[in-house]
């Protein structure tokens, strides 16, 4: 006796529409990774002002400054005096005058007008202002002489 | 004949396996790396030079718009001064501050357009006092958001008075 097996033919799933949709949520999570923003050190918490605007136009020489506490997995602070961090470099703000000349003499090195770098200063919403105000006065001293500069902050939405 | 039948039957059938794969890993490398970045950005200003050192040199016809911010020992704000005149502590006194600015550019629109765009404000906090007020001094001296999301500009020169020692 010959039993006929009643299933030969495999199932198949029709795997055109579950593509689509993978690709284009492998497209939309592309699109919104932005992997420019690798100067942007997580250990500053910024603080939030409405009126912090993304610049329209992406400035040609920006030389990034981050300015916060060292801090746990938590957000929560160790450190009492706050670090300007290099990657995994830092410095303390006694520590950066060299770091500044360097940058400064290599902007010179490099035939930019040190008129069209602008200093970003990324700093955490807790750091003592004159703090702020003595690096920024660094970066204007005899030899540095960074002319311009901008104060980071994190866009608060509106409620 | 038979032969030419078969071959012509004959579906290309694509195996989709090691494709899916791949995208399914893709698809999860990029999940994963997602960061959800809030926007930053900075306020549309320019800061003179020449804070630290009195001498500084500037257009400007008229004194600078004095912002003084006192701390108390935690480092927030506790008193606000705008040209002399308290104006309390805390949120509102930021929100006062924005008002007493709008006030004081509508004066100077009065006398001229370019004397709002010359106008400095200087800012001049206690050293220990945390740089987030600071950030919402210089938003609030620097205008406002519209109702539709475009901010109204006030002032866009801000500096800083010399350092206080701590």
């Amino acid at each position: 006796m010959k039993i006929k097996p009643t299933n030969t033919e495999i199932a198949e799933v029709n795997m055109t529409p579950m593509i689509d949709i993978v690709f284009q949520l492998i497209t939309f999570f592309m699109v919104i990774n932005n992997f420019d923003q690798n100067e942007a050190d997580e250990r500053v918490a910024l603080p939030r002002d409405q009126l912090a605007k993304p610049p329209a136009v992406q400035r040609k020489d920006a030389f990034v400054l981050n300015f916060g506490f060292d801090r746990d997995k938590d957000g929560k602070k160790i450190s009492e005096l706050p670090f300007l961090f290099f990657g995994d470099e830092k410095l303390s703000l006694e520590q950066v005058r060299p770091r500044l000349r360097q940058e400064s003499q290599f902007y010179s090195a490099i035939g930019t007008d040190l008129e069209d770098v602008t200093v970003e200063i990324r700093a955490d919403a807790n750091v003592p202002s004159g703090m702020i105000q003595e690096l920024i006065q660094m970066c204007q001293e005899t030899g540095i002489e960074f002319q311009r500069f901008a104060l980071k902050a994190t866009q608060k939405s509106v409620p | 004949m038979k032969l030419r039948n078969r071959v012509g039957e004959r579906k290309i059938d694509v195996n989709m396996t090691p494709m899916i794969d791949v995208v399914f890993q893709l698809l999860i490398f990029f999940m994963c790396t997602l960061k959800v970045i809030e926007p930053e950005g900075d306020f549309d200003i320019s800061m003179p030079l020449g804070a630290p050192s009195a001498a500084s040199v500037t257009d400007a016809d008229l004194p600078p718009f004095k912002v003084r911010m006192e701390a108390d020992a935690a480092g927030d704000l506790q008193t606000l001064f705008f040209n002399g005149t308290s104006l309390g502590g805390g949120e509102q006194a930021l929100a006062k501050l924005n008002s007493e600015v709008f006030r004081a550019i509508t004066a100077l629109q009065a006398i001229g357009q370019e004397q709002q765009e010359k106008q400095e404000v200087e800012i001049d906090p206690d050293y220990d006092l945390h740089y987030r007020y600071i950030i919402n001094a210089i938003g609030a001296c620097s205008g406002r958001l519209g109702p539709n999301g475009i901010p109204v500009r006030y002032i866009s020169r801000i500096k800083f008075a010399p350092r206080r020692e701590p």
